[in-house]
């Protein structure tokens, strides 16, 4: 993926340009509940799905719930990760905890569903900039052979989420260095805790691709080429056409 | 980013068509919706216009903020947090003058 930023007609600071690297490795290596196959089948059933013809009339729906079918998939995933991966990617403002409790139920557990949606995010974050820089989409990375760790934090419990997650207080060993210690654990850094490594990763590319967690609020310089205000204006819109109150 | 400057937040929601008090505000605005949603044709204008005003590092810091906040609202929907205690209460008076409260993920019961 450097090589790929390196040949690219745009300016890439090298250190978002190595966090990018990082993700991409990660993808394709064994995670904690899914193999580096199967990560790399998700990566690119994230990519599909905005061609995909039930997400789009499910869209343009009042309710997506109305519309039935089946999704247009590339065929390497169960039918409930697909429906998982299609609509995070589709129409992430209309999920609701009763779909979520659906998709449980038909067989996805809580561990895989998180690990699933951070492979979202990790390709949209970086599919996202590439599409705004007016640059081809990455190569996806080649699946390592591996087997997934399958390590669930001992402390997780349910907490504001719909899904289980680490409050602080309850992280053990493993988990040292999980969320800041000078100021409380944002609700979006435990979203992903059921899957520690998740949040390492993901919170990788957000250090380097927005901004790492001492700088968001040091108003007494600037560490990008646009200004804080500039930044928060860009991701306040952005929120408000996904209709995100986070 | 000077303390205690005056921002227009309707910018946000494009209740306001201007800068909103920041610097290229408002192409900053149509960039973050050209790239999540009006195709390559008006999303080549807005970057052009967007480089011109704020040069190559600024447009590529611009559109990986784009990008990651893309993916954290997905995040954030998909798993069904809210805004932590003391946010949401220091953000209540201008969450609901910009309509914004409509968008809680704790409102949806029923799709």
């Amino acid at each position: 993926m450097s090589e790929y930023y390196a040949s690219a007609p745009i300016e890439i600071r090298d250190d978002l340009a190595a966090a990018h690297a990082r993700a991409w490795g990660r993808i394709g290596r064994s995670g904690t509940w899914w193999d580096g196959a199967q990560r790399v089948a998700i990566a690119a059933e994230t990519r599909h799905a905005v061609s995909c013809a039930l997400c789009r009339r499910r869209k343009e729906a009042l309710s997506p719930a109305a519309i039935n079918g089946t999704h247009d998939s590339l065929g390497a995933l169960p039918e409930v990760v697909v429906e998982v991966v299609h609509r995070v990617r589709t129409d992430p403002g209309r999920l609701s905890e009763r779909w979520f409790r659906g998709v449980i139920a038909a067989g996805l557990s809580e561990e895989q569903y998180v690990e699933t949606i951070s492979i979202v995010a990790h390709l949209v974050a970086i599919d996202t900039m590439a599409g705004g820089l007016g640059c081809d989409l990455p190569l996806l990375p080649q699946p390592e052979a591996g087997r997934p760790s399958q390590y669930r934090p001992p402390g997780v419990k349910p907490g504001g989420a719909w899904v289980s997650w680490l409050e602080p207080a309850d992280l053990g060993e493993s988990e040292v260095g999980l969320y800041p210690v000078d100021r409380p654990a944002a609700n979006i850094m435990k979203a992903m805790s059921l899957v520690p490594e998740e949040v390492r990763s993901f919170f990788d590319v957000v250090s380097h691709q927005y901004l790492p967690p001492l700088a968001m609020r040091d108003f007494s310089r600037e560490y990008r080429a646009i200004s804080h205000a500039q930044i928060e204006l860009l991701a306040a819109r952005v929120s408000a056409l996904n209709q995100c109150l986070y | 980013m000077p303390y205690n400057k005056a921002y227009d937040l309707k910018v946000v929601t494009g209740a306001v068509r201007d800068d909103g008090g920041v610097p290229h505000g408002r192409l900053l605005i149509a960039f973050a919706g050209a790239v999540l949603g009006e195709g390559e044709p008006a999303l080549a204008a807005v970057r052009a216009s967007l480089h011109g005003a704020i040069g190559l590092a600024g447009l590529t810091d611009a559109a990986g903020v784009v990008g990651l906040f893309n993916a954290i609202d997905r995040v954030a929907d998909a798993t069904g947090i809210s805004l932590e205690t003391e946010k949401a209460k220091a953000s209540a008076d201008f969450r609901a003058a910009l309509g914004v409260d409509q968008f809680d993920v704790g409102a949806r019961v029923c799709r």
